[in-house]
């Protein structure tokens, strides 16, 4: 017979529900309180924010009156509008929500994000417990093979402050060191006319990537003035707490690291899961973006994007589905009618799923009402009972038996 | 060791790249250029290979179902995938250039027609020089498009320049120098670190041998 409990739209769902379920539960273990922003959100909000979600990839939608909305194109920008005009600055948010993308292809993509945002703290201490907590997130996951990558959205601006390059020049190198491209690297800076310094510390920045002891002690060698200098010494912070958290095998050091989202302003990080290949969290420290709607806030947050847990999940056979069956089927005839659909009644009040006169579908156990006889639990021998706490008993003891 | 797997370009690029492997040490069974089998592994199962069309390489590299791609700067460059590029194999060097007829002119102001087998790569050369163009994608015969004044000019890659030659055209303006490259996925990166860091040592001494 067909199962309709095996229908692979509910599997995926409850299997999508439980990974969030995990989520949520050790986003608020971090004090974090779940939030939701509305599905349309004002155009010009995204538009007029720099370093954000591009124009192009946005979804637009057109409200009677005549403005333009887009559909939720990310979260962490109308969580900061809100914040900076609020009394409350201090506030720990997280979120599961879907948000909307188009691509170059002109194709729309829906995906769910679960995201933390820490508002009102910059510290090494507030840094370090963030990313703990996609690292936490991740074990609980039961995730292996691993690996935060963290850098710094400062180190290369601090660079590029000392330069003199056009936009596309800019451009340019951002694009080298996004890909490591060292062999392209060379001939390039050799065509531009910036100090050998800076040269050198641009050539370097792809390399720089690994255990974060050595990193620190290249980059050392490479400072240009004393923002480097700090930013080295705050990384070297988040560090020494990330050791104390005993979490330093998943963490690696990558100064190459540039996000496309340009309103960080510190420590950024991105988290990869062996065998998938995107980044299935990505974040950083954001203290400035506060400033483009009312008030600065010190902040820093992190999203996964859920669909590729999933699929990090499934890669490592951890996607077990849940048993779906009823605890129950209660069958009866039309004159117990009353009597069994009391009893359905109660047992769902102590939480057991129940179904009554169905044999499609499967349950564990079942419960007969027939003729004028005493209704009894089916099974290898009919066990009557007479009252609901005999029958409690009952499927206490056989549930004891089967495990 | 955790197995890695490699994605190579199907084709005429193949051959030198088999060979450069076959230097490495690693032995694959059966692997030859004129092959068709698609999959290949190596003795001890740390390498897995497999052929895919030149420009899905980098899209194999870029989603994580290869964790290393061998394949042409050209295909990397109009596939625009979000890879790592580590190595120059120093083979199948060629040049990417804009072509036509020796005397061809346009009227400033008026857009380009170019016709090419790489519409991201022309648009973004004739975007950064400000010029407007429209691109006819086509996937072969390039060189007839000026002829027959389908399109101005063409963008495409150039080896000898014969078939240009060949065909009275002329190249009007160099651009990118391709070869063969290395590209890895940015969770390989991470993840099997030691395992891609150990590949490439390998190539890199073999290409020095």
């Amino acid at each position: 017979m067909l199962n309709p409990y095996n229908n692979p739209n509910i599997e995926e769902f409850e299997i999508k529900e439980n990974l969030m379920s995990v989520i949520k539960k050790r986003f608020s273990t971090y004090g974090y309180q779940q939030i939701r922003t509305p599905a349309f959100e004002s155009y010009d909000m995204y538009s007029n924010i720099t370093g954000t979600v591009s124009k192009g990839e946005m979804i637009k939608v057109i409200d009677p009156s005549g403005d333009v909305l887009v559909l939720r194109p990310d979260v962490t920008i109308p969580l900061t509008k809100m914040i900076s005009k609020s009394l409350l600055r201090e506030q720990r948010l997280f979120y599961i929500q879907d948000v909307y993308r188009q691509n170059s292809q002109r194709e729309i993509t829906e995906s769910t994000q679960a995201g933390v945002e820490c508002f009102g703290e910059n510290s090494p201490f507030i840094d370090a417990e963030v990313i703990i907590l996609a690292i936490h997130t991740l074990r609980d996951l039961g995730l292996k093979n691993f690996k935060i990558e963290v850098g710094h959205a400062g180190f290369f601006k601090e660079i590029i402050e000392q330069i003199q390059v056009t936009g596309q020049q800019l451009e340019q190198i951002k694009a080298l060191i996004q890909s490591k491209n060292v062999i392209e690297m060379e001939p390039y800076l050799s065509s531009l006319t910036i100090s050998t310094e800076a040269k050198e510390a641009i050539r370097q920045i792809p390399v720089m990537y690994g255990d974060p002891e050595t990193v620190i002690q290249q980059a050392k060698e490479l400072t240009l003035n004393e923002n480097m200098e700090n930013i080295l010494q705050r990384l070297m912070e988040i560090n020494e707490l990330i050791k104390d958290y005993n979490a330093s095998d998943y963490i690696l050091f990558n100064l190459g690291l540039i996000n496309h989202m340009n309103y960080y302003s510190g420590v950024i990080f991105q988290g990869f899961v062996g065998n998938v290949g995107m980044p299935v969290l990505m974040g950083g420290r954001y203290d400035h973006l506060g400033e483009q709607f009312s008030n600065s806030v010190p902040a820093i947050g992190f999203a996964f994007d859920v669909d590729l847990l999933l699929q990090a999940r499934k890669q490592q056979g951890l996607n077990i589905s849940v048993d779906s069956a009823a605890d129950i089927c209660i069958f009866y005839d039309q004159n117990r009618q009353k009597e069994a659909l009391s009893m359905s009644y109660e047992l769902r009040n102590y939480g057991y799923k129940v179904i009554t006169n169905i044999t499609g579908l499967p349950a564990k156990k079942h419960v007969y009402f027939s003729g004028d006889r005493s209704p009894y639990l089916g099974g290898n021998e009919k066990q009557p009972f007479t009252t609901m706490e005999e029958l409690l008993q009952l499927l206490k003891q056989n549930e004891g038996e089967q495990n | 060791m955790e197995r890695i797997t490699i994605a190579l370009a199907k084709g005429r690029p193949a051959k030198s790249t088999i060979e450069l492997l076959k230097k490495t040490g690693s032995r694959f069974q059966d692997l030859h250029e004129d092959s068709r089998k698609l999959l290949f592994y190596n003795e001890d199962n740390t390498m897995k290979l497999i052929f895919v069309k030149a420009l899905d390489v980098p899209t194999y590299v870029e989603k994580g179902a290869a964790d290393i791609g061998i394949v042409g700067k050209d295909n990397i460059m109009e596939s625009e995938a979000d890879v790592y590029e580590l190595l120059d194999l120093q083979i199948g060097k060629c040049m990417f250039a804009v072509a036509g007829k020796p005397n061809h002119t346009v009227p400033s102001g008026k857009p380009l027609t170019i016709a090419t087998k790489y519409p991201n790569v022309a648009r973004r050369h004739f975007q950064k020089k400000g010029q407007e163009i429209e691109v006819v994608k086509l996937n072969g015969s390039v060189e007839l498009a000026p002829i027959i004044g389908l399109a101005d000019y063409i963008v495409d890659i150039v080896e000898t320049g014969n078939t240009l030659r060949e065909n009275g055209l002329v190249v009007h303006e160099e651009m990118d120098a391709i070869s063969t490259r290395l590209i890895v996925n940015k969770a390989s990166f991470a993840t099997k670190s030691k395992e891609v860091q150990q590949f490439i040592q390998q190539l890199r001494t073999a290409m020095e041998g």
